[in-house]
């Protein structure tokens, strides 16, 4: 491809007829980055560099491997104290990721933070167009071309202050919820901690031993529950949940309905949190009817069934016994409702498939297989698995113990999943069950095991929450887990500000990685009460008095009850009638500035002749000689 | 190139890889590729293409996504200033009945299709403009809206600048005539 740019001067991006904001002297300082390859194995940024150079107002442009990183915030601030530039892009990832860190940079710079843009040069174009690298590049060039010319209109902006409520909401009484409430109370910080059921503690309710330390899991529960409910910082309120929330992080408007009322009746209360601590949790995969026969034979068990089978078994006896049954040997099934594969699985209800790991069923399956051994040694167990995953500390032990203790593993391909069928053969020697295998640990051979008993090691669902999806609008992943702003950087918040993540609403973790994300979860929520006030983006309209005419077109779209008004002002020596913004009220929709025929008002930020010269950013002429 | 093979042109990713349809403009001497512009719903439709490109699926590299908090911001005049900027095609990629504005999405509607009225009476096709709802996750719904958007403009040819110049010359006119009737 040629040059979109070369040798002509792009059309005056930015210089719209009318547009008051255009500083005849910004001095725009451009930032290209190659996110370590995610965009410059795609996009060309050297030339986007060499088009932005040429651009009307750019001071500077470069190039670095990680914006993201300190050295390249560096050459922002650097670039403004030695090259003066006064306005900044950065054509980088999407904004939600890294707008606010730049704009921190640009802060530090000494500059006003809002003269500050963002080009999405990754998951809009580089990810977008990886078998186009022609175009990419093209592409990205317009991008920065558009944000150069909003950034030249861009005006500094002071943040809004608004008073931060130091509450924080806990949805969900698991171990989770309960170690966050906890860690915010001892910081001195108040918390309203919500329940469903009736009683705190969530999945690990009736556990028995947990690995890898094989305490009782109600042991751990009862540990953290005497920190919740004995805290006077802490109100605890069960069989209760969430109905909706509304507002902003600091001002959040909670509505909850539980049996709170007089005498246990059902009843609606509110309240103002600041921030929102989500601890949902997960339960049990269950199983579809006749799935591995679960439902229709009595001796298909999910594994939360087994563990209380296992824990009732009565014991002095070599072998195990369920429901008087001897069970002379067993079959423990890994990966039941995770890792499913389109074409060999049955979606669920809602069509959808379980893809994901769910990262605890091995070592648990593991940990069981070793206690039935050890406790019922002339019980016989089979493991039948695709893959072993006993990732964390000290849980890879439990695979040598298992193996050491007796148990028989099978390995079988996801695409061919063991079948459970009614058993054969007569007289003592027959079993009610069997299960054939291909077990690729011995060349494919299909084997075919009689045993008494089937234990499906079912994986985690996430919790619906459809009330706190649908009101928050918290992103979801397609496999329904709640979704982080980013794995690694940012891995308990949530793309709405003052909203964290708790636990397995997440993702499938076991107790130490649920515990540790709720105490960082708490952390966050701590460090965001440490400030009086919040501060939010001045993204709201604003009346420029030197055009309102006072036709009042404008109030008649305002949805929001004293946002916007008609109110006198003096304007020279005499009383008019004039738009005028409660900025605290206002959100920023903009629904009144599409009436305006003056342009008047307009949405800070976001303004129309901003718009305009973002669209002759992307159309400049020059581009469609290239082709 | 034949007009029905045009029509099946930019940004249909499973048949037409991105690079291919690039390289099809260049061999044949065909100059036109439409230029989309994506107005996105910041809350909803950014994050929904920005799913797209973290799923690793392509469209084509003619469109250009800008992030706005709703839709209703744009007057009509707006949509007409971009075609007579030489944007073919606008997608208003918005909320729907998830717009966290009250009320927001409903007024868009209402503009957008004023919007059509205009256009029709004024002779530019309505087939450059899509109003459609995508959500944060609605990674084939974007992918479509942004396909079929293109095989509509590639149908049409480039936009008449001139003529959108002169529907938006028309179209602030009625604006200022309506608020003076409303001050009145």
């Amino acid at each position: 491809m040629s040059d979109p740019f070369q040798g002509k001067k792009p059309e005056q991006p930015g210089l719209t007829p009318g547009c008051q904001r255009c500083e005849e002297q910004a001095k725009v300082g451009v930032y290209i980055c190659r996110c370590g390859g995610n965009i410059s194995d795609v996009v060309d940024v050297e030339r986007v560099a060499e088009a932005a150079r040429q651009m009307p107002g750019v001071a500077t442009a470069k190039v670095h491997t990680f914006m993201c990183s300190d050295p390249g915030q560096q050459l922002i601030t650097e670039d403004i104290l030695a090259v003066g530039v006064n306005r900044v892009v950065v054509a980088s990832c999407t904004p939600f990721l890294h707008e606010s860190t730049f704009r921190g940079a640009v802060a530090r710079g000494g500059m006003n933070s809002y003269l500050y843009e963002h080009a999405n040069l990754r998951e809009q174009c580089s990810w977008a167009h990886r078998h186009d690298p022609a175009g990419a590049t093209e592409k990205a060039i317009r991008l920065v071309s558009a944000a150069v010319g909003k950034a030249r209109c861009d005006a500094a902006l002071d943040q809004i202050r608004l008073p931060n409520h130091r509450i924080a909401l806990v949805a969900g009484g698991g171990i989770a919820g309960m170690k966050a409430a906890g860690d915010l109370a001892a910081c001195g910080l108040r918390v309203v901690l919500v329940e469903s059921t009736g009683a705190l503690g969530g999945q690990l309710l009736g556990r028995g031993a947990v690995y890898p330390t094989e305490t009782d899991a109600e042991h751990i529960v009862a540990g953290l529950r005497k920190e919740a409910e004995g805290n006077p910082h802490i109100e605890v309120l069960l069989n209760s949940r969430v109905r909706s929330v509304s507002g902003f992080v600091g001002n959040f408007q909670v509505t909850i309905e539980g049996r709170f009322g007089p005498g246990g009746q059902s009843a609606t209360t509110s309240l103002t949190a600041g921030a929102l601590i989500i601890a949902t949790g997960f339960h049990p995969y269950v199983p579809a009817e006749g799935e591995f026969l679960y439902a229709t034979h009595p001796g298909v068990v999910t594994m939360p069934d087994f563990l209380q089978m296992l824990q009732s078994a009565p014991g002095g006896t070599r072998m195990l016994e369920v429901q008087g049954r001897p069970i002379r040997s067993m079959a423990f099934l890994h990966c039941v409702g995770s890792r499913q594969i389109d074409g060999v699985h049955t979606p669920g209800p809602d069509g959808r498939l379980n893809t994901y790991c769910s990262r605890v069923c091995c070592t648990t399956a593991l940990q069981q297989e070793i206690a039935v051994r050890r406790r019922f040694p002339e019980t016989a167990v089979f493991d039948l698995y695709q893959d072993i995953r006993t990732y964390a500390r000290g849980t890879e032990d439990y695979y040598r113990t298992a193996s050491e203790a007796g148990v028989v593993f099978f390995r079988y391909r996801g695409e061919e999943p063991p079948v459970v069928e009614a058993g054969e053969g007569k007289g003592t020697r027959r079993t009610p069950l069997a299960v054939r295998v291909k077990d690729t640990l011995t060349w494919g051979e299909e084997l075919r095991l009689p045993v008494d008993l089937v234990v499906l090691a079912t994986g985690m669902v996430p919790n619906a929450i459809p009330e706190l999806v649908d009101s928050i609008k918290l992103p979801t992943g397609e496999d329904r887990f709640l979704q982080e702003v980013h794995p690694k950087l940012r891995p308990v918040e949530v793309s709405v500000n003052g909203v964290l993540l708790a636990g397995t609403a997440q993702a499938p973790m076991d107790i130490r990685e649920t515990l540790s994300a709720a105490g960082a979860a708490a952390v966050k929520a701590a460090a965001m009460f440490a400030h009086e006030d919040v501060e939010l983006n001045p993204y709201v309209a604003e009346v420029d008095l030197s055009l309102c005419e006072g036709s009042g077109q404008c109030v008649t779209q305002c949805e929001y009850d004293g946002a916007l008004q008609m109110v006198d002002v003096i304007v020279g020596d005499r009383s008019v009638r004039r738009a005028q913004v409660n900025p605290g009220l206002c959100v920023g929709c903009g629904a009144c500035v599409a009436v305006c025929p003056q342009r008047a008002i307009q949405v800070n930020g976001w303004r129309l002749d901003q718009y305009e010269a973002m669209i002759d950013g992307i159309v400049a002429e020059v581009a469609v000689g290239a082709h | 190139m034949k007009k029905q093979e045009r029509s099946q042109a930019p940004g249909v990713a499973s048949q037409w890889p991105a690079a291919t349809l690039t390289m099809r403009c260049l061999m044949e001497n065909d100059p036109y590729i439409p230029k989309i512009l994506v107005l996105a719903t910041e809350h909803c439709a950014y994050p929904g293409a920005d799913a797209v490109g973290k799923a690793h699926l392509e469209y084509g590299a003619n469109t250009y996504i800008l992030r706005v908090p709703s839709p209703a911001l744009f007057p009509e005049d707006f949509y007409l200033h971009a075609w007579s900027r030489g944007v073919d095609g606008i997608l208003i990629a918005a909320c729907g009945s998830d717009c966290p504005y009250r009320g927001a999405y409903e007024r868009l509607a209402r503009r957008i299709d004023d919007l059509m009225v205009r256009m029709k009476e004024g002779g530019l096709e309505t087939e450059r403009i899509r109003l459609t709802a995508i959500c944060t996750v609605c990674i084939k719904a974007f992918l479509k809206e942004v396909s079929q958007l293109n095989e509509a403009l590639a149908a049409l040819g480039p936009v008449r600048r001139a003529l959108a110049a002169q529907l938006e010359a028309e179209s602030r006119a009625r604006l200022r005539s309506a608020a003076l009737a409303g001050a009145a």
